[in-house]
């Protein structure tokens, strides 16, 4: 069998070798390879990871994230300061910025590339995580940042790539084609050309000396990268095996132990990724709006069974609600959240009046124990509600599991046709996801659970509008505890993030903001 | 129907049997014929007996053991769930012949209705036709996805596209066999008796339009089968937890490399069974051609 597989990689490895014929003498540049193209490459007009993982390298933010997704670093900003009543934030902005195109980077860039986030013109998706602004102008060389109330997340969300800054002056040129046509940004690597679907080519940018203190060097190290597109993962690991790319951090899980045994080859996971998978539900549909159910179904489905095998054993699954990685995790939460117990899941619902029909399902009062969930047919939730489906039915629930293509999908997850729904999402913190999920000004979607509660309501509030961290922590904490009660998601597993880089690669290192798992490119080098 | 009435119904039957002695016959002459109607048969069996022979529960998974190989869990190894590779080819066998049937027969039905009437009724055939060849002109893949679009994926979902791929090409077949053999002496002397002409088209008609009908019927079974297995591929087919082949080939396919069973057994296993119903088709053409016959 393994030699049989070896054979198979073999002749992929060589069919793939033969596709592109060998590059010319120069060093080539650093090819990283992905399984999607986004639509577009404009910070503010894209919610797509595809685009963020480039948009990083191509532009800059005020802030910064560290590795471990919970230290805010200086950026643009050199440094920063917070007024008591919270509503007011300060950047000093560093100096000798200058855009690819050689102008110098003033403050008034900075106002323009914010405000033009939240103007209502553009209308952006993510206008909202900018927050209530008041007002954002240029003092000198500070940029001052002012709220209508305070907004405690709003570091975080400046940190990504929807808040880089841009040069005016280009967008303008291009009109709509900006981020399609070219892009000019103060980012470690400047816009060479796009070929949408196939690739994208990046070229060092000269000036650039002003990396964020996380990495080691601040100058970036290579002359060109190109970010091609692989949809088939077969074929995107023939490609790295056959040496025609460099890294890619979208090899199928299965994949990543023959590649740590292969020579020269460095594969690493980052431990603190965000990006999780869960099951929500519907509290207000037949049978999914019965805490028992959802209880039970929390009970049932062996989580840990499911992200060791979805993932080929580079998964965790998740101990409670959110990402025990994210900013103000409640770890109280994990001894609420149900353990693994299908007898006692079957026990629960005996109590809760579910008694076992002819066929095996549950009935309470004429109603069949069934529900209807709806997802995204990617790679992984195809298996994972298949893995659901057979834990379930084995306590006596029938899921149904109707997915969509990724085109029609989203319009049907805002309807109100199914029961509950899978998800995967990256966040930078608790706050930012419960108030994205949970608010009641949400629904119909995100909030696609339906949940309205004033409760909750009032303590995501108070957590937004924190001035002092202990007192955003205990809120949002009280909401976890509140939610994991309620039984509302099933929190499956942690997406796991793991960059494989061959041996022609130096200095690699994980870091998955956003999904995106290079960020700013920095430290790499290239052998040879 | 007493013979008094139908006086030309008695030259009839002893033709009949014995053309279907002689069709018979040389079908069983033929090696590859009988391959192809063995295979056939074997499957219907394994699909219709499924569940008693199917060692496990089709339903059930076992994630401690995904993706073993043949020979090392069950005889044919296990799927990206854990479950045993005969059981989920004996199901996907069922559901996968279920599925041609049902399009085959709904296809064929509606199809046939409208070629009869085409041939039968000379006005309506330019309407008819035309339509036929509208439907004709849009490939079974894009139904199946304008259908799923509409009423979400599934097998109804498939057994409709496939149904509608089928009805402009019976039509043509039966057409066109009905036309030769409207110009026949009898069909002419059974109007010219006074009968009417569902009886004449039921009774006249279709008995000697069956041949061409069932070489059809049996091509296009094998076609159905891998056109629906190409839409299950595409996840608009047989939707968790049913086990299809088309749908199981596609699941094996993000792990091609590492435990390339899992695609490639239900993909042997659709190639051989359209191969054993084209083969047979073929055969059933030679046998049913009077201008074959040795």
């Amino acid at each position: 069998m393994t030699r049989l597989t070896a054979l198979l990689l073999a002749g992929a490895a060589s069919a793939a070798a033969l596709a592109t014929p060998a590059a010319a003498q120069q060093k080539a540049p650093l090819t990283i390879l992905r399984i999607i193209d986004a639509d577009r490459y404009d910070p503010v007009r894209s919610t797509a990871t595809a685009a963020a993982e480039v948009v990083y390298m191509l532009a800059d933010t005020l802030v910064t994230v560290d590795f471990d997704m919970k230290t805010i670093k200086p950026g643009l900003a050199e440094s920063w300061t917070v007024s008591p009543d919270g509503k007011t934030y300060s950047f000093k902005l560093r100096k000798g910025v200058k855009f690819c195109d050689g102008r110098p980077m003033t403050p008034d860039d900075v106002v323009y590339s914010l405000k033009r986030w939240i103007d209502p013109a553009i209308k952006s998706p993510v206008a909202f995580r900018a927050g209530p602004v008041k007002d954002i102008r240029a003092e000198g060389d500070t940029v001052i940042y002012e709220l209508k109330e305070p907004y405690s997340d709003l570091l975080f969300q400046l940190a990504l790539s929807f808040a880089s800054v841009v040069d005016k002056d280009t967008v303008e040129k291009l009109g709509q084609n900006f981020g399609v046509q070219g892009f000019n940004g103060t980012g470690p690597y400047c816009w060479v050309k796009w070929t949408p679907r196939q690739e994208l080519v990046l070229k060092k940018n000269p000036y650039y000396d002003w990396g964020p203190p996380i990495y080691k060097n601040p100058k970036p190290q290579i002359d060109e990268i190109v970010w091609k597109v692989i949809p088939e993962s077969n074929t995107l690991m023939a490609a790295i095996q056959a040496k025609q790319a460099d890294v890619t951090y979208y090899m199928p899980y299965i994949a990543l132990d023959t590649m740590q045994r292969m020579p020269g080859m460095t594969v690493q996971r980052q431990e603190n990724y965000i990006y999780d998978v869960f099951m929500g539900f519907k509290v207000d549909k037949p049978v999914s709006k019965d805490k028992a159910i959802r209880e039970a179904v929390n009970m049932a489905v062996d989580k840990q069974a499911i992200a060791k095998a979805i993932f080929f054993g580079k998964g965790t699954a998740l101990p409670s609600l959110l990402n025990p990685a994210v900013l103000d995790y409640d770890k109280d939460t994990v001894a609420k959240m149900p353990k693994h117990d299908p007898a006692a899941a079957a026990k629960l619902l005996d109590e809760a009046g579910w008694k076992p029909g002819a066929d095996g399902i549950r009935e309470k009062d004429g109603q069949k124990a069934t529900f209807t969930v709806y997802g995204i047919r990617n790679d992984i939730n195809p298996r994972i509600s298949e893995a659901m489906q057979a834990d379930l039915r084995k306590i006596g629930i029938d899921m149904k599991i109707q997915l969509w293509d990724a085109t029609v999908a989203w319009g049907k997850l805002a309807t109100q046709e199914f029961d509950a729904f899978y998800m995967s999402y990256p966040y930078v913190t608790a706050t930012e996801a419960l108030n994205l999920y949970f608010a009641s000004r949400q629904v119909p979607t995100p909030n696609r659970m339906n949940w309205k509660d004033p409760k909750t309501d009032e303590l995501l509030k108070t957590a937004a509008t924190a001035v002092d961290a202990q007192k955003r922590k205990e809120a949002i904490g009280a909401v976890q505890m509140q939610l994991t009660d309620a039984n509302v998601w099933v929190p499956l597993a942690s997406q796991p993030l793991w960059v494989v880089a061959g041996d022609r690669v130096e200095g690699v290192r994980a870091h998955g903001i956003y999904g995106a798992g290079l960020y700013k490119g920095l430290d790499i080098k290239l052998k040879r | 129907m007493s013979s008094v009435s139908d006086p030309l119904q008695q030259n009839l039957p002893p033709v009949a049997v014995a053309r279907r002695v002689s069709v018979l016959r040389m079908l069983l002459s033929d090696v590859g014929a009988c391959i192809a109607l063995a295979l056939v048969v074997l499957a219907v069996l394994g699909a219709a007996f499924a569940p008693w022979l199917s060692p496990t529960d089709p339903y059930g998974n076992d994630l401690a053991n995904t993706l073993k190989p043949p020979g090392e869990f069950g005889l044919l190894g296990t799927d990206g769930q854990g479950r045993d590779m005969i059981t989920r080819l004996l199901f996907g066998l069922r559901t996968t012949l279920l599925m041609g049937l049902a399009s085959v027969v709904i296809g064929g039905l509606i199809g046939g209705v409208i070629g009869f009437a085409a041939a039968y009724y000379p006005r309506l055939s330019g309407l008819l036709m035309r339509l036929m060849d509208v439907l004709l002109s849009f490939p079974a893949i894009l139904f199946g996805l304008a259908i799923a679009a509409i009423f979400g994926p599934g097998l109804p979902a498939v057994i409709i596209a496939l149904a509608i791929a089928t009805i402009p090409l019976m039509a043509r077949v039966v057409r066109g066999s009905a036309l030769v053999v409207l110009q026949q002496g009898y069909i002419e002397a059974a109007r010219s008796l006074g009968l009417g002409d569902l009886h004449i088209i039921l009774r006249y008609v279709l008995p000697n339009c069956l041949s061409a009908i069932f070489v059809f019927v049996t091509l296009r079974f094998g076609q159905v089968i891998l056109l629906g297995a190409a839409l299950s591929f595409l996840g608009l087919g047989a939707q968790p937890p049913t086990a299809e082949l088309g749908a199981m080939a596609a699941d094996g396919r993000n792990f091609l490399f590492f435990a390339p069973h899992v695609s490639v057994l239900p993909s042997i296993v659709i190639f051989v069974i359209v191969l054993a119903f084209n083969v047979l088709g073929d055969a059933l053409r030679d046998a049913l051609d009077p201008k074959l016959r040795k």
